[in-house]
């Protein structure tokens, strides 16, 4: 078996005494589609953000493509694994500005055809590219953001309640583009409350309590 | 040369202005009547000592006592200027950067003017180390502390902008650095305000005394241009030093925000 592109080994994170992530262990091989259930609380936007390297990790570690976060490099993990908040901020300008952030901060610039590929690639038209990106509605944003992380070009997709602020139409388009990301190779971890929209995903499913992720395969 | 002498009932008359701004303040409900009444019996108080410590100085002509006149006005503008923050870490935390911040303005405001420009003999003496020393480490102050307030409170308004930016594989310079801009931006603005009304609107206390007191206007001009061209050096200095402190003082070594919410 090929060795994981992603792995979170007992990771811990502590918060004013508490375990809000509790020895959770993670790995994604390439193309994989995982999704995280649990309740507000369980811990689990905690942890993607751990995975981001967002946030400390009291204990545990995360490896990537055999390396550890610090052997990789901070800036390089993060270009490398895309992390997509929940609610994701606009930032200043276009949706075209929007997308050339990522290239812009390791010293490249995203050509207008890349741009309009990246664009499309989230469905959206490539008009879109010279509108004020906070004048987007939510589930445009959502698109605008998944462009924005996929400018740098990650081997794995952390999204963060993806469908939360949508609307059941808007939901099944963004779902459908992460299948779509996770077919093409990107290995998406997926936190959702939602059993219906992690049904849709298919693919592993786990779920979270109280900090505790549950082992593997058995949802 | 003679001069309108101001007996203590005409002073009194004069801190009628600052009842006005109380009762304006009262009225509008800024809250800061306390704030105008101690400052402005602070501000008697304190020129009132430094006015009969310059007098001392200039007789003792000691360079230790300058010196620590100097060290106690560096201290307490750098306690100030971490004061009224909103947000941030303190005073506590900030109070040494702070100090170090207006330090380096100041010195290099100060240090080629008085070797250079305005050569005092000898090298201490107090009536132009004391009063252009202090003109520094107030202005060091006063940019130091916008700084300070303006990138902490973005830092916060901002939180979940920045920590994008991260995301995307920002350093935490790259990813602060449109607000590092604006904030420097704003805190020079009142020095070149200053520059290009100089003589216009404002004419410089320091100016109006020296040709009060008898010194060619030619000169004294002189001397108010070298202080202008100072107080550019100090804010842009003390400006740029406070803004990658704070920067240092924002995120950790493994480039995430240092103050999180859930």
């Amino acid at each position: 078996m090929a060795s994981p592109l992603l792995v979170a080994r007992d990771v811990t994170v502590l918060r004013d005494g508490k375990r809000v992530v509790d020895g959770a262990s993670v790995a994604l091989e390439r193309g994989a589609m995982l999704t995280i259930q649990g309740g507000s609380g369980s811990g689990k936007s905690t942890l993607l953000r751990a995975m981001a390297t967002l946030i400390p990790i009291t204990s545990g570690e995360i490896v990537f493509e055999g390396r550890e976060v610090h052997a990789v490099g901070i800036g390089e993990y993060r270009r490398r694994v895309a992390y997509v908040p929940q609610s994701p901020r606009m930032f200043d300008g276009t949706v075209a500005d929007n997308l050339r952030a990522g290239p812009r901060f390791r010293g490249e610039s995203l050509t207008d055809a890349g741009v309009v590929a990246l664009v499309e690639r989230v469905g959206l038209g490539a008009e879109l590219a010279t509108r004020i990106a906070n004048e987007l509605s939510g589930g445009e944003r959502l698109r605008v953001a998944l462009a924005r992380a996929l400018a740098n070009e990650p081997r794995v997709l952390l999204v963060d309640e993806p469908t939360s602020a949508l609307d059941p139409a808007s939901s099944i388009v963004i779902l459908d583009l992460l299948l779509e990301l996770g077919r093409s190779g990107t290995a998406v971890l997926t936190v959702t409350h939602s059993e219906e929209h992690a049904a849709r995903l298919g693919g592993e499913r786990r779920h979270m309590t109280a900090g505790v992720l549950a082992a593997s395969g058995t949802s | 040369m003679s001069y309108v002498e101001i007996p203590l009932w005409r002073l009194s008359i004069a801190a009628l202005l600052v009842v006005v701004a109380i009762v304006l303040s009262r009225a509008k409900q800024l809250d800061l009547e306390k704030d105008l009444g101690l400052g402005a019996i602070r501000a008697a108080v304190q020129l009132l000592a430094i006015g009969y410590a310059l007098h001392l100085l200039i007789a003792t002509a000691h360079p230790v006592a300058v010196l620590a006149v100097l060290a106690v006005m560096w201290i307490v503008a750098a306690w100030t200027s971490t004061r009224r923050l909103k947000t941030g870490p303190g005073t506590r935390v900030l109070f040494p950067y702070a100090f170090a911040a207006i330090g380096l303005g100041a010195f290099v405001a100060l240090v080629p003017v008085f070797l250079l420009v305005i050569p005092p003999r000898p090298w201490f003496e107090a009536r132009y180390v004391i009063p252009i020393g202090g003109m520094m480490l107030s202005s060091a102050m006063n940019v130091v502390a916008q700084v300070f307030e303006r990138l902490f409170a973005s830092a916060r308004t901002e939180e979940a902008t920045l920590e994008q930016y991260l995301a995307l594989g920002a350093s935490p310079q790259q990813a602060l650095a449109p607000y590092i801009k604006a904030a420097l931006r704003s805190a020079l603005i009142p020095t070149i305000n200053g520059l290009v009304t100089v003589g216009l609107v404002a004419l410089p206390g320091m100016m109006t005394g020296q040709i009060l007191a008898g010194t060619a206007p030619e000169q004294a001009v002189r001397y108010q241009v070298v202080i202008m061209y100072q107080l550019v050096a100090v804010a842009a200095v003390a400006g740029v030093a406070a803004a990658s402190f704070a920067r240092r003082l924002l995120f950790t070594a493994d480039a995430q925000l240092r103050s999180h919410k859930e």
